[in-house]
């Protein structure tokens, strides 16, 4: 109430003043007209009338503060007071702002792309209501996986959409389908397999024709529809408009088109669908398998739509219960669920990476703010000094302490408000680019992405918090410090050149000390990423690359069987060794360092739990054509790859983990309870999965009769890279020219894994150079005004003899100690940050001794350079001038 | 009884003006006197605040000189209490004026200042009347 009715006083500042005149004004003329009525002359009765009142003026203005916030003027006037002190000095001001927008810059714009790719909610009406469902097992777990761990099954699903309370629906989509979409020239697109009430839960209609109904998804293969995106609609159809009816071909399966979905639909991945069918067409669109049937395997996300006024706990509650009841079929299993409100990237795995890269980055653009708070509380501490004389006047008055430091905070909370309100300005009007340019630096054949990072409430609020923060930061210890003061001292204003030395000077000192060690931090870390990148395209992977061309192509989804893969594969391997140039084809499951894996679980003899694999499939000569030789025993025969004999050949550091110190040639290992392998070879570590790893249990197969229809294709030639490539191209169409192939050099691979490196060094590389031009302009400031400050001593010292290369010594050394041990700091603090960024990217040798020494050298002598300058000043005072100084 | 109530009120009303420091607390003391002689004068029904300065003048024959400006942030502050309300209308002279009334809160405020000080000031009469 009391409130509520000083808000609307405020509102109405003017009408209020009005009836506050009026009722004043009323009084006064009653009393007037009772004195007249009394017999008092017309003046007379008047003056009475306003003895017996008293000032109105003063009483007005009780009224009209008992109607105001009290707290809310003064902090109207504390502004409007900052404000002028900011305006009489713009040079301080200026450089405060601007250090202050660009540490409040660079935060809210990483934080705008982090938000952007895995805060915001999907793209879809009411997406508050939409949550995401992930699976997470723990105990005993058997279970195939494809695409990732916490994915659904078919009957899973169907089980969770039918026993829930808390959803008006539930929708299941398998997200990582890649199909060939048949015609002229034929083209990989990425789609998706989904329930019929897709659209329908995510209220989402169609720009053309109709989505899926319920009887499309009634029976496995009955119903071959599919629904398009607009964008392939337009872009491979013309737009035809009408397109609903005709058939296209998916897989080489046929699909009637029913509708075209609304032009800036995707789906729920950042990675937009091309085309929706139906679920239950699974079988058609990948004919090697048959996922409705396997009740084990994890191939769908499921997203649901909360009945409304139900919460994300009661939600929780609900499926917990049908998970629990799940679990009773598989004995020592339980599952947990990860139930969130739907965002892109939200699955757990995708999550932890996101996570993690954006932390790092955060962390990084964290410090950048913290060395330009550090500068800012530098520049008011000097500014504070020089208002020492005002503040001392205004405390011996008898103003409170709390008083002057609020009216500081006030200062700097402007100062942070206006370099945030800048800073952001230029971060959202550069935001775009950027994303389109770390789009753009994307490998070719990753999928295309959308990045939505238009600011929404969570960066506003982020960089409200964030400017408020910053203010508080840099302002409170200057403005404590600066209350803190003997006032005899500083009223007299002698302070100056004794006192003024050993006040503020410790942490002035301090604070260029922190800004020197986190400079260093960010300044290291770049460079080990920097050197990072340089060593991972010089470096040798421990495998030949050179020469040698990839052929990546997928049978199974377009219908091959075995004997017909088999036939497929015996003709090709033979066209292309016919090639003018080729001296050697073989054949792999996975290409090295293609980002493709492939895991089992293998028992070693002896113990009873399996131990998690990766492994390849590959022709026998697979191993010479790369240049990985072996270190003990041999590799597979021609007649072993024919006959699938169970031999396998594992690497040096499988052999050493799994059987150290014995030799591991004829050791077993097991598959299931059927199936033993004899290990007949043991190969030199290389970095052929994985780049910079050579640790991971794997082994390799022997590339058998029954593998042939998932093998792909290394060719070594002598002839140039595009003249091969062209050639197997040829040879591919001529045998099958519905097939897609990804030809490229083996080279090519590196590329993708260089990328988050790459990146990561560029924006720490900018970073860096932020941090190191803030802290440059920090040590020159201080050193500055430390000069000015003690222009008299200096020139006492110069008047009593002292030379010029004394006092620059003399200055340079008080000016370099914060630096040097900030930078001892520094290196200290970077070892510790340089073992987490090796976890995270690729490439990071946490003790690169030219990062360590080359930085550590670049800093000091750019804060020497910067501590220079105004020392120079500092020799050339003139006695006579200083001494006079003041 | 109206004698000693008028010397209280004008002591604490000079030693309030006297002494800068303690103005708060001793202005608090006379604030409280005040506020309940408003609820008082308002208790049979609306009025404007010249009605309620003349109401006080009038009922305590005199004696009670309110500084009739001082009156105003009393009634602007217990209207924003929620003690009083307050309406726009019509004087007897047809002027307009802001008639205040007593709300439920306000009458119930009233109810316990009077019971308040009619027992202090039965006990400081009993201690006065000792000889």
């Amino acid at each position: 109430m009391n409130y509520w009715m000083r808000l609307k006083a405020l509102l109405k500042r003017k009408q209020l003043d009005l009836d506050l005149e009026d009722e004043l004004a009323f009084h006064l003329a009653m009393r007037e007209a009772k004195n007249r009525e009394r017999g008092m002359a017309g003046q007379q009765a008047r003056y009475a009338a306003r003895r017996r009142f008293g000032n109105v003026t003063r009483i007005k203005e009780i009224c009209r503060e008992s109607w105001s916030f009290t707290s809310l003027e003064t902090t109207w006037r504390d502004l409007r007071y900052g404000a002028r002190a900011l305006a009489k000095n713009p040079g301080f001001t200026a450089v405060a702002v601007l250090a202050t927008a660009l540490g409040i810059g660079v935060n809210t714009g990483i934080f705008s792309l982090l938000n952007g790719v895995a805060l915001k909610l999907l793209p879809v009406p009411r997406a508050e209501q939409i949550v995401s469902i992930d699976q997470i097992f723990h105990g005993k777990v058997r279970r195939n996986v494809h695409g990732e761990p916490g994915l659904f099954s078919y009957a899973e699903y169907k089980n969770y959409r039918e026993n829930n309370h808390t959803f008006s629906g539930l929708l299941a989509y398998a997200p990582f389908l890649e199909a060939t979409l048949g015609g002229e020239s034929p083209k990989q697109v990425t789609g998706a397999e989904t329930s019929c009430n897709f659209f329908e839960v995510l209220g989402e209609r169609p720009a053309l024709g109709r989505t899926f109904v319920d009887s499309d998804c009634r029976a496995p293969s009955a119903s071959p529809v599919v629904v398009l995106s607009d964008d392939l609609w337009r872009n491979r159809f013309g737009a035809d408009p009408s397109i609903v009816g005709k058939t296209v071909s998916l897989n080489r399966a046929k699909f009637v088109v029913i509708g075209v979905a609304a032009r800036a639909f995707g789906g729920p991945d950042p990675w937009p669908s091309a085309f929706w069918a139906p679920v239950t067409m699974q079988k058609a669109l990948e004919p090697d398998r048959d996922f409705l049937e396997e009740d084990n395997t994890g191939w769908l996300a499921l997203l649901g739509r909360m009945r409304p006024g139900v919460s994300l706990e009661e939600v929780r509650a609900d499926l917990g219960v049908i998970a629990g009841q799940i679990d009773q079929e598989h004995l020592g299993r339980t599952t947990t669920l990860a139930i969130h409100r739907a965002t892109f990237l939200g699955r757990p795995e995708e999550r932890t990476v996101v996570f993690k890269i954006g932390g790092v980055v955060l962390a990084a653009v964290g410090l950048v703010l913290l060395i330009a708070c550090a500068n800012v509380a530098n520049l008011l501490l000097a500014r504070a000094s020089s208002r020492q004389k005002e503040i001392a006047i205004r405390l011996s008055i008898g103003g409170s302490r709390w008083r002057i430091v609020r009216q500081l905070l006030t200062e700097s909370l402007l100062i942070a408000f206006l370099g945030g309100t800048l800073g952001s300005l230029i971060a959202f009007w550069s935001l775009e680019g950027i994303a389109r340019s770390v789009l753009a630096h994307l490998p070719l054949d990753a999928p295309q992405l959308v990045w939505d990072v238009s600011p929404d409430l969570h960066v506003w609020g982020y960089l409200l918090a964030l400017t408020a923060i910053t203010g508080i930061v840099f302002g409170l210890a200057p403005a404590l410090h600066a209350t803190r003061q003997d006032l005899s001292t500083a009223v007299k204003g002698d302070g100056g050149a004794v006192a003024g030395k050993a006040r503020g000077g410790t942490l002035r000192s301090t604070l260029v000390g922190v800004q020197v060690a986190i400079c260093m931090v960010l300044l290291i870390a770049a460079g080990l990423l920097m050197r990072g990148l340089y060593l991972a395209q010089t470096v040798d992977p421990g495998f030949e690359m050179k020469g040698i061309t990839q052929a990546r192509f997928d049978l199974p989804s377009q219908g091959y069987s075995e004997e017909k893969a088999k036939a497929f594969q015996r003709e090709m391997v033979a066209r292309v060794a016919a090639l003018p140039g080729v001296d050697e084809v073989e054949q792999a499951r996975v290409t090295p360092l293609s980002h493709q894996f492939v895991g089992t679980g293998l028992t070693v003899g002896g113990e009873t739990a399996a131990r998690a694999f990766e492994y390849n499939v590959v022709s026998p000569g697979f191993f010479a054509v790369l240049g990985m030789p072996l270190v003990r025993g041999r590799t597979f025969t021609e007649e072993e790859a024919r006959a699938d004999a169970p031999v396998l050949v594992v690497t040096e550091f499988t052999a050493r983990r799994l059987w150290p110190g014995q030799d591991a040639i004829g050791k077993t290992l097991r598959e299931g309870e059927k199936k033993d392998y004899q290990v007949v070879g043991v190969l030199r570590d290389s970095e052929a999965s994985h780049l910079g790893h050579t640790d991971g249990l794997f082994f390799y197969l022997p590339a058998g009769p029954k593998e042939q229809d998932r093998l792909q294709l290394l060719v070594h030639s002598k002839s140039s890279d595009a003249t091969t490539a062209k050639g197997i191209r040829e040879t591919m169409r001529a045998l099958d020219p519905d097939l897609i192939v990804g030809v490229s050099k083996l080279a090519d691979n590196l590329e993708a894994w260089r990328i988050p490196s790459r990146i990561v060094a560029a924006l720490s590389g900018v970073l860096g150079a932020l941090a190191l031009l803030l802290a440059s302009i920090g040590v020159h400031a201080v050193v500055s005004y430390g000069v000015s400050q003690r222009t008299r001593e200096i020139g006492i010292r110069m008047a009593l003899g002292a030379d010029g290369r004394e006092v620059m010594r003399l200055v340079l050394r008080q000016a370099l100690r914060p630096v040097v041990v900030g930078s001892v700091f520094g290196i200290i603090g970077c070892a510790a940050v340089s073992q987490v960024l090796s976890d995270v990217l690729y490439g990071i040798g946490s003790h690169d001794p030219i990062a360590f020494v080359g930085v550590p050298l670049l800093l000091l002598g750019v804060a020497f350079l910067a501590s220079y300058i105004p020392a120079r000043r500092a020799v050339r005072v003139d006695p006579v001038v200083a001494l006079r100084y003041e | 009884m109206a004698a000693l109530k008028s010397l209280w009120v004008s002591a604490a009303a000079n030693e309030a003006k006297e002494s800068g420091h303690d103005m708060e607390k001793e202005g608090d003391l006379m604030q409280g006197t005040l506020d309940m002689l408003v609820l008082k004068a308002l208790a049979r029904g609306a009025k404007h605040g010249y009605g309620v300065a003349e109401w006080i003048h009038e009922s305590s024959n005199d004696v009670l000189h309110v500084e009739e400006g001082a009156l105003y942030p009393a009634l602007h502050r217990l209207e924003l209490k929620g003690l009083l309300a307050a309406e726009w209308g019509t004087s007897e002279n047809n002027r307009r004026a802001k008639y205040y009334s007593l709300t439920a809160a306000g009458r119930k405020k009233l109810a316990e200042e009077a019971e308040y000080w009619r027992r202090m000031s039965g006990a400081i009469a009993r201690v006065m009347q000792t000889a």
